[in-house]
């Protein structure tokens, strides 16, 4: 997957300009915050339910590297094999190895945010191995070569004529329709056989279970489930931030999972691993192969701050609630992670080089922070981000403050010092502004400020200052 | 190599500056708590028929099978595969199923794994199965898979009908599964909650995507 998060600007345009995105854009969001809102209500009480959520996400977090170690003593005990993964080249070099050891030609993939951020597909078509995926949305996003429009719907956005033209192109569809449900039909049919003579499968992880070393997944598809069922050789990889204390936790935070990314009770399908098959089992795998991805997680999470970013559990939830991501969508956030999640992951991740708009496209409404059932303060996150940027710091790679803006700033400053100089200042940025003001709104300075102008206006100044009509009153 | 990683990556976690764990708010008692067994039985249909499931009740074995043939007709099936858990085992299937001229088989009747698969991919309509739990608070059936009890077959036919015993039917999921974890470890569990459903299209929602399109679960007792 090609990472376009320096594009931002242009894509956010792009999407602006695109009926079709902003069609979607009216409807989904609105619709799965409304469900949500009304799948919280079967709770006894909501807002304990969402604490306590958050708590367990704190706790296991704040307990990381001791769960962890339970983890993967547990998981071992079940039979399982464990792989740590320093980086996304080591955990991709693990699977493409695996899979050629095992004669795969193709592997199938169930849903997971991980593996494209791994960038596992492409790794593993450079080794001969073609990786289908599985999820109806991101099968279509990936012979489209699409990132995900939003997580619960990667591809919900694409025309009917558009798959129906990959479909056709890539063989999966014999006769051309425009029936949602008949190429949906076709893709079942053509991952079905994939599905059946499958030598290896591979997913991602919603939650790992220290105390039990369980691995479980959400899905509605069945797709998952017949990845962790149908192959001799199953390989479910995890972010290592998804580990949480107990069973319980876990049952909990399904809950709060499945009810704030679609709004239901529960997934059609929830699939809880511990270990392989035993050997009297007809299916499921005969090697369970468990890989524990740090990529830059161990890191981040030095800092108090950064290390919050990890308590997300992918719900989407904040997508929904997001002004911003309302209006541009998925693409622009340009890696697998959008919206607000991808504004706080994806610059702890990949760091602020190239995520600089990421993290300045919020208007710090606070709705995110209040709906995240893990409890994270994305505006706080990216006021932090935006600090370490102008700061360049060294470990998120900031790219220090713009010389203009600085200049800016410290004439700013300068002015605010003394009175005088405020008054001269005023009075120039008032007459100024009559220059180039049109009506009550100031819409920019000429030259000056044209960023700052792009995305914002001011009311225009008052032709008098408030101390030059409290001197020129008449009483 | 592998070693250094996990070394590493512990040793890193293990140097940042600790967190402390904060108190855990108070849940009041699931609302399933306080239903009686019939309630609890309408709260689980409730929840199952919000998801697209569809629940039937048999009072006794008789009443069970005659629905079973009821719904196979229905769907059109000529050739089902029946699990062989502690729920269907004195149901005795195959031998029914020769009766009313259904072929039943079972996952044991393949004497390797490939036939089993390419025979609960292509070559039955329908899966059967017990439920080692119906949970009211989702809807939802939980299946442990051993050997008697193998994945596929509720997941790789169309239909997946569920026969589940009323005293299965527990009010919140920490009642069926925490058990199930008290000193043994099973390979897999299981949670359905309706058929295999997708919306992925358009926003178009349709069943049967990967899995079954429809799922029927038959209350006994």
């Amino acid at each position: 997957m090609k990472v376009t998060t320096d594009r931002f600007r242009q894509t956010a345009l792009e999407e602006l300009a695109n009926a079709r995105t902003q069609k979607f854009l009216q409807i989904l969001p609105l619709r799965l915050s409304a469900r949500r809102q009304e799948a919280y209500g079967s709770f006894s009480d909501p807002e304990a339910a969402h604490r306590l959520g958050q708590a367990i996400r704190g706790e296991a977090l704040a307990r990381l590297p001791e769960l962890l170690e339970t983890f993967e003593r547990n998981a071992l005990a079940n039979g399982a094999k464990i792989f740590w993964a320093a980086d996304s080249q080591a955990a991709n070099r693990y699977i493409a190895d695996l899979a050629r050891s095992k004669g795969a030609r193709y592997v199938t993939k169930g849903k997971s945010m991980i593996t494209e951020e791994l960038g596992l597909n492409d790794h593993l078509a450079q080794c001969g191995i073609s990786a289908w995926e599985t999820d109806l949305g991101e099968f279509i996003a990936q012979l489209l070569e699409k990132p995900p429009f939003h997580i619960v719907g990667p591809a919900i956005n694409i025309p009917v004529e558009q798959i129906r033209d990959i479909f056709l192109e890539k063989g999966v569809l014999d006769q051309p329709t425009l029936d949602p449900v008949t190429l949906g039909r076709a893709a079942r049919r053509f991952l079905r056989d994939k599905f059946r003579d499958l030598q290896m499968g591979i997913t991602g992880v919603n939650i790992a279970v220290a105390e039990t070393g369980t691995v479980i997944n959400v899905e509605n598809e069945g797709n998952i489930r017949f990845n962790k069922s149908a192959p001799k050789t199953l390989v479910c990889v995890m972010s290592l931030e998804k580990v949480v204390p107990t069973l319980a936790d876990a049952l909990h935070q399904l809950r709060v999972l499945c009810r704030s990314a679609t709004g239901q009770a529960a997934g059609a399908y929830i699939s809880l691993d511990s270990g392989p098959k035993k050997a009297d089992e007809t299916d499921g795998p005969e090697e369970l192969h468990i890989v524990i991805l740090d990529n830059g997680r161990s890191a981040i999470y030095q800092n108090r701050h950064t290390r919050e970013a990890l308590r997300c559990i992918r719900c989407g939830a904040c997508l929904n609630a997001c002004p911003v991501y309302g209006k541009v969508g998925g693409y622009p956030y340009g890696w697998a992670y959008s919206g607000p999640m991808g504004q706080v992951l994806t610059p702890a991740l990949r760091g602020l080089a190239e995520t600089g708009d990421l993290i300045r496209a919020c208007t710090l409404c606070h709705r995110c922070k209040t709906i995240c059932p893990a409890g994270i303060d994305h505006p706080g996150l990216l006021l932090h981000y935006r600090n370490k940027d102008v700061q360049a710091d060294p470990l998120l790679q900031g790219r220090g403050a713009d010389p203009r803006e600085r200049l800016a700033h410290r004439l700013f400053a300068l002015a605010g010092s003394r009175y005088t100089y405020w008054r001269i200042f005023s009075k120039v940025l008032s007459r100024a502004a009559r220059l180039f003001g049109k009506g009550a709104m100031l819409r920019g300075l000429g030259p000056l400020g044209r960023g700052w102008f792009l995305s914002r206006d001011l009311p225009a100044p008052a032709k008098k200052s408030f101390h030059e009509r409290w001197r020129q009153r008449k009483d | 190599m592998v070693l250094n990683a996990r070394e590493e990556i512990l040793a890193r976690l293990k140097s940042a500056p600790p967190a402390s764990v904060a108190g855990r708010p108070e849940l009041p008692p699931a609302r399933e708590m306080a239903l009686d067994a019939g309630q609890l039985a309408a709260r689980f249909e409730e929840q199952l028929a919000a998801q697209g499931g569809i629940a039937m009740h048999a009072a006794d074995e008789t009443a069970l099978l005659a629905k079973l043939e009821e719904i196979l007709r229905q769907e059109s099936v000529s050739r089902a595969m029946a699990a062989t858990d502690a729920v269907l085992a004195p149901l005795a299937l195959e031998s029914w199923g020769q009766q009313v001229g259904i072929e039943i088989v079972t996952p044991s009747a393949f004497s390797d794994r490939d036939g089993y698969t390419r025979a609960v991919f292509d070559q039955v309509q329908a899966g059967i199965t017990g439920a080692d739990f119906a949970v009211a608070e989702s809807g939802t059936l939980v299946l442990v898979h051993d050997e008697l009890q193998p994945r596929l077959v509720s997941l790789a036919p169309l239909v997946h009908i569920a026969v589940v015993p009323r005293a299965r039917i527990v009010p919140t999921y920490e009642a069926a599964i925490l058990s199930l974890f008290d000193g043994r470890r099973p390979s897999q569990v299981t949670l359905i909650t309706g058929p295999s459903m997708t919306a992925d299209i358009q926003a178009t929602p349709f069943k049967g995507m990967h899995g079954p399109q429809k799922l029927f679960v038959l209350l006994l007792g």
